[in-house]
């Protein structure tokens, strides 16, 4: 009893998020259940007829479905590895500027980004890289180099889509192994010094080392993402001229479930994804105990 | 066993709001199931005259409540401070007539916003508005099929008044749309005729410069597009030029920087269902002609008339050369010398804006998408206390704003300080005069555009057209708000009535077209630009004809088809 008394508060203070998890993560998912529905909102869950998997058919018999999904894998895993290894790297390099203003103050520079919507990011993008005397085909016309149609040529336009993103996002990560770095044992350093060990040389056995563990369950997280190519990003900026290498599973599911108003087959896509990244954690999560002997839970 | 009692109590909790979250949403599930839409609450006997037995009221004393939601043009504008929620308009009608416009919710409406909204209120049950109007033909369907909007037609039947009849009588089929099981379940939204029916708007000042004559045919705009470009009067070097300022961003065809006109030039309007040679509808970016007018796109884009980047410019981005004075040509509807093309002054004084008629291709043919009388529906919620109120509200701007005769209230203007002012001699002023500037408060109704007859507008501006005076409020209003050229651009539009056509298809989405029109039209778009972006070659054409037949398109013209056979 006497625990109970001490520790109440902390049983209050947890409610309120147990609270918002139950009622905004769990009671909707009984909405699942949409997926195998022709569902039609005014007929609810009781009154829309059940189709089976006929939802799941659609969402691959459509030619180009594969295509879609392929889209979706190569935009999100190179976001994955490129907002893995520049915030790492950009984390080590900041660590190594001793003067704390001018470090701090690069910090919240790169972190600003992270606040801006799509919606701006995606309007200022189209002037910024337009072949029409934007700025970006402005510089390379200046070193002689012919405008490039960042947003109509599919190619670049996953290069711009990657690239946008990670300048977007990098700050965020940084954060997280600026932390990271906080924590390593500064007698590690002190020792290698006594070693006579080059920066370099530190920075190499022991800051790189040190920071993997977060780096795998940086990694193992957004593994859970890999079915998400960033609606808002590819919605705000593509157009009909790069469907075929830009067009993912959440702009087609927005386009014919949104638009159209099927929630039936955009909740089948849905879970259809949660399954796939539910796999994709639970491999992740093993391979980073074997290999890695690091436990994220 | 403390822990185990609390994780005990932990789980009844959890328990205990499961239970009660998941009863409440089935309880609201269940209140929306199919109740019969319950019938007006005035006796049937009342008029509409406001006599002492009818629930309709001239004036509503204590005020009613009508409750709605706004989707806001981004383009929009407001002044002292107010918002789409609470400005002059909702104002007058509190004084006026008692009725209190309410906003549940509103949503500047850029990239689809409104109807994507709409669409998720409806999905989760949220509450829906007294009063709604939807442009979405699609959203419009659905939203009746929810049977949460109840049939209109008694009510209109019963409390509209003479003027808002005739000029739903002008075009039957309005009606069409909107009709389930012979019941009229939405009151169509009335608009100009003609309204979204284009022409081109060519720079006058750079044509007499080169002393060139307006273009007849394809060929002719060729020349002038080229000149132009390259011998541009304004001494703009050639790569600062839009020669055809067009966009084709989400459709082919759209209203503003349209390109659907050089499909007309061969025999077809793409995007929308045409009467074909056999009297069946066929969608019109299959046809044959399709692909000249495509051949001739990738040549203007090769060549540098049409804009680099027009697969990323909507309709507001054609828009924006036009007014810079750094654009030739735009296609656009008659009332664009008002809006926005009046704002190339600010930019190039000397900018001179003149209407001309679509060119003829090379077999004489021209076309462009016509406009329906409507531009979209009013649905009423089934529990709506007061539906007549909405009656009190319409019927009034019927009487007094859609065509009034002279010496009526608001003959030199709505709204003082909004759309007109009085200068210090008591005489009105309009437009940059206004102190403060306009703001176009026909978009602060409860129904979009307030009141409309289809003939009336396009009458008014032939009257100016011919150098009458003007006398009623119409003809007032669009000499003052509608720009210099708006008569003469009306009567360039009336010089060719034929040529207008419009989407034959009105009903509601086929079986087919839920499965396989978002892929049918991604193909199409995708198709389309990369022929003109030179990606693929004009043979990609055919296959993309053959793909759109096997994959789902002819199944699809025939359901329309059957559509058609049972409407007409």
């Amino acid at each position: 009893m006497a625990t109970w008394t001490r520790t109440w508060p902390f049983h209050l203070m947890v409610w309120p998020a147990l609270l918002f998890l139950i009622v905004f993560n769990y009671v909707p998912m009984a909405g699942i259940v949409m997926a195998f529905m022709d569902y039609k909102p005014w007929l609810g869950f009781t009154g829309s007829p059940w189709i089976g998997l006929d939802h799941f058919r659609a969402l691959f018999e459509r030619d180009d479905s594969i295509q879609v999904i392929w889209n979706t894998l190569v935009i999100s895993v190179l976001k994955i590895v490129f907002n893995l290894i520049v915030p790492f790297t950009f984390a080590i390099l900041l660590n190594e500027v001793r003067k704390r203003l001018l470090s701090r103050t690069i910090q919240t520079l790169v972190y600003l980004p992270h606040f801006l919507s799509w919606v701006i990011l995606g309007g200022i993008l189209v002037n910024f890289l337009s072949t029409d005397g934007g700025f970006a085909n402005r510089v390379l016309g200046f070193f002689g180099l012919g405008p490039v149609f960042f947003l109509g040529d599919g190619n670049w336009f996953r290069v711009t889509v990657v690239v946008s993103e990670v300048w977007k996002e990098f700050g965020y990560g940084t954060i997280v192994f600026i932390a990271a770095l906080a924590n390593i044992n500064p007698s590690l350093y002190e020792a290698a010094e006594v070693d006579g060990a080059s920066r370099w040389k530190q920075t190499l056995h022991i800051t790189i080392p040190s920071l993997l563990p977060m780096a795998i369950v940086v990694g193992t997280l957004s593994l859970g993402n890999i079915l998400n190519a960033g609606f808002d990003q590819i919605f705000n900026l593509y157009n009909s001229l790069v469907y075929d290498k830009g067009d993912i599973i959440d702009t087609f599911v927005y386009r014919t479930a949104i638009i159209d108003g099927d929630f039936g087959f955009a909740t089948a896509v849905g879970l259809f994804k949660s399954v796939i990244s539910m796999l994709l954690i639970i491999v992740a999560y093993r391979l980073a105990y074997k290999l890695a002997n690091y436990r994220v839970f | 066993m403390k822990a185990r009692k609390q994780r005990k109590g932990l789980l009844w909790l959890t328990l205990a709001l499961v239970t009660a979250l998941v009863t409440a949403c089935s309880g609201n599930g269940g209140k929306n199931a199919n109740s019969p839409a319950p019938e007006g609450s005035a006796s049937a006997s009342a008029t509409g005259s406001g006599e002492t037995a009818s629930a309709y009221k001239d004036k509503y004393d204590p005020p009613v409540t009508i409750t709605t939601v706004w989707g806001v043009d981004p383009a929009l504008k407001f002044k002292n401070g107010e918002t789409i929620e609470n400005n002059v308009a909702t104002r007058w009608a509190l004084e006026t007539l008692g009725i209190e416009i309410k906003s549940l919710w509103s949503v500047t409406d850029t990239n689809n916003a409104f109807v994507t909204k709409m669409r998720l209120a409806m999905s989760s049950n949220q509450k829906m508005p007294d009063v709604v109007t939807i442009g979405d033909a699609q959203l419009a369907q659905d939203l009746i099929d929810t049977g949460m909007f109840r049939e209109v037609g008694s009510l209109f039947d019963q409390y509209a008044n003479d003027k808002w009849k005739q000029a739903m009588n002008l075009d039957p089929n309005v009606w069409n749309p909107y009709m389930r099981d012979g019941k009229k379940m939405g009151i169509p939204v009335l608009d100009y005729a003609y309204n979204h029916d284009y022409l081109l708007w060519i720079r006058q000042d750079w044509l007499d410069k080169l002393n060139l004559e307006g273009p007849k045919t394809l060929a002719d705009l060729e020349n002038i597009m080229d000149a132009f470009k390259n011998r541009n009067p304004d001494g703009l070097s050639p790569d600062k030029v839009t020669p055809l300022s067009i966009g084709f961003k989400t459709t082919m065809n759209t209203w503003m920087g349209d390109p659907s006109w050089v499909f007309g030039a061969y025999g077809t309007i793409p995007g929308q269902w045409n009467v074909g040679a056999d009297g069946k509808l066929e969608w019109g970016s299959i046809h044959p002609a399709s692909k000249q007018a495509l051949e001739t796109l990738k040549k203007w884009r090769d060549k540098g008339y049409i804009p680099a980047e027009a697969a990323l410019w909507d309709e507001n981005k054609t828009a924006e050369p036009a007014v810079a004075g750094t654009a030739g040509i735009i296609p656009g509807p008659y009332w664009m010398s008002g809006w926005p093309l009046l704002d190339t002054a600010k930019n190039v004084p000397h900018a001179v804006w003149k209407p001309y008629p679509i060119p003829t291709g090379p077999d004489g043919k021209a076309g462009r998408h016509g406009t329906h009388f409507t531009s979209g529906v009013t649905l009423i919620h089934k529990d709506m206390k007061h539906p007549e109120a909405l009656f009190t509200y319409q019927n009034y701007l019927f009487d007094h704003l859609a065509d009034p005769e002279p010496g009526s209230q608001w003959d030199i203007g709505v709204f003082k300080g909004y759309d007109y002012d009085l200068d210090a001699n008591g005489n009105p002023v309009y437009l940059d005069k206004i102190p403060g500037g306009e703001v176009n408060i026909n978009r602060y109704w409860l129904v979009k555009d307030g009141a409309r007859i289809p003939d009336a507008q396009m009458k008014a501006l032939l009257n100016l057209a011919d150098g009458k005076e003007p006398v009623t409020r119409l003809e007032k209003e669009v000499k003052n708000n509608y720009g210099p050229e708006t008569p003469a651009a009306a009567k360039v539009l009336m010089s060719q009535p034929d040529i207008s056509y419009k989407d034959m298809f009105t009903g509601p989405a086929t079986p087919t077209m839920q499965s396989k029109l978002d892929y049918l039209k991604k193909i199409e778009l995708q198709t389309f630009n990369e022929i003109i972006y030179g990606k693929k070659g004009l043979d990609e054409f055919d296959k993309f004809v053959g793909t759109w037949k096997s994959s789902g398109g002819d199944q699809i013209t025939k359901e329309v088809n059957e559509w058609y056979a049972s409407a007409h």
